[in-house]
């Protein structure tokens, strides 16, 4: 049981997928802030570009955050464990 | 970031980061909006009468009353960075023991575009005696209108959107308005 | 309840827990350093500072952050945004210069060949943007604000990040909370 409430609490996914959470959250959240930047400008509203920041932040809370199986595509696969107390007796 | 909580701590950190780097650039984009309007200002009566002072009821003290026409067209002041303007009018004068004075007398918040076209006239707000206690023979006074540019984000700037051609001169003291 | 954590602290040893200690004491000292660092090129004694009050709305709300500027060599002008302190007073005030009055200080051979230009010796008052009167009120028996009262004038701000400071002000148990949170941390952290 506590195993299970902290498997759902810790979320974790492979290293392919931290791989992945990295890359997405950097591009998207720099990628908003300068088209944030460039709307607001343009449309010369200071709502608009803070709009599309939180949209961005929202989002990517609702992509990365939990371990969706798509960051879990990768698991590690361990070589096979060598018995050695068998080959000592 | 293999765990939710390391997630949380990096997207974060970077959020922040990204919005230091955005605040920073809408601070610096202020600076392209280098507007700088001009209105009149038009002083149409002075008057000086004796009064009490305010602290010493027994003391007495020359209190001006200033009438004043300000027109002024400020909208290009508001741009998306612009989180209010403050227009202040103030009388500037060095009195006969040379005392540089700047006394503001009126002021006005504008908070939208909308308003930011002043067209006002009436008298002084704020009481406008001399530190003397008295305008006897103090040298003319001339009149400006300056305003103070507030961002939401940045630096604050000021300028000057309007001054008396020249300088007033102020009426002797009389005992009663 | 925290045997998982003594174990932890017990498995990272004594030197690893006075490395955490020195990267804490250095976090410390260098924030120190930056304010310290600021004060001196601002000349200000207190660089940042947190609106506490609504006097001065709409222009700053509680909360806001300032960054203050005192140079040595200017004078103040009507409509500049000041902070000043009236000693007696424990918090420091942000509002707005209505009057000034300089007056130029004597020539005396003796001042004018240490300084070129003496500085005038300047009376403020000063009024907030949200108030009826003008601060005489505040100023605890002074005519005048003078310039040695004044802390700096508002250069730049910046919203509602300083707002963090309040909250712990109105919620002591907060400050506790984080700072015993914080601590925890860095004592525990295993990277």
């Amino acid at each position: 049981m506590s195993s299970f409430i902290q498997e759902i609490t810790e979320g974790k996914i492979d290293f392919e997928g931290q791989h992945l959470v990295d890359l997405i959250a950097k591009s998207v959240l720099s990628g908003s802030a300068v088209v944030g930047f460039l709307v607001g400008f343009a449309l010369q509203d200071l709502r608009v570009t803070f709009g599309i920041m939180a949209l961005a932040t929202l989002t990517l809370t609702m992509v990365l955050l939990p371990p969706w199986p798509m960051f879990n595509r990768h698991p590690v696969k361990w070589l096979p464990s060598v018995d050695t107390k068998a080959k000592a007796e | 970031m293999h765990s939710i909580f390391s997630r949380i701590n990096n997207v974060s950190a970077f959020l922040s980061s990204c919005m230091m780097a955005l605040l920073a650039a809408i601070a610096l984009s202020s600076f392209v909006f280098t507007a700088d309007p001009h209105g009149d200002l038009a002083i149409s009566s002075i008057k000086v009468v004796s009064s009490n002072a305010r602290r010493y009821p027994n003391k007495k003290q020359d209190l001006a009353f200033v009438h004043f026409n300000v027109t002024a067209d400020l909208t290009p002041l508001f741009h998306w960075n612009t989180k209010q303007l403050f227009l202040y009018l103030e009388a500037e004068y060095t009195n006969k023991q040379g005392v540089k004075n700047d006394v503001v007398i009126w002021d006005r918040i504008v908070r939208r575009k909308e308003d930011a076209v002043i067209n006002f006239a009436g008298k002084n707000k704020y009481m406008f005696r001399d530190i003397s206690s008295t305008f006897k023979n103090s040298p003319p006074a001339s009149y400006s209108l300056k305003y103070n540019v507030m961002p939401y984000v940045g630096l604050l700037t000021y300028g000057e959107a309007a001054r008396t051609t020249e300088a007033v001169a102020f009426p002797p003291t009389q005992s009663r308005l | 309840m925290f045997t998982e954590e003594l174990k932890a602290f017990k498995r990272l040893g004594f030197r690893h827990v006075l490395l955490q200690v020195l990267n804490f004491a250095s976090v410390i000292a260098s924030g120190l350093m930056i304010w310290k660092g600021l004060g001196i090129i601002t000349n200000s004694e207190s660089p940042i500072v947190v609106v506490l009050s609504g006097s001065m709305e709409p222009a700053f709300y509680r909360g806001d952050l300032l960054f203050l500027t005192n140079p040595a060599n200017q004078l103040y002008q009507t409509g500049d945004i000041t902070v000043y302190k009236i000693p007696g007073a424990d918090i420091p005030i942000v509002h707005r210069v209505l009057e000034t009055h300089d007056t130029k200080p004597k020539q005396s051979s003796k001042t004018a060949s240490i300084s070129a230009v003496p500085l005038s010796r300047q009376r403020l008052l000063t009024k907030g943007d949200n108030n009826y009167v003008d601060d005489i009120e505040l100023y605890k028996g002074l005519e005048w604000l003078e310039r040695k009262h004044i802390v700096g004038k508002v250069r730049g701000f910046l919203p509602y990040v300083g707002y963090v400071t309040i909250a712990m002000n109105d919620f002591p148990q907060l400050k506790y909370a984080l700072l015993g949170g914080l601590g925890l941390l860095a004592l525990i952290q295993r990277e």
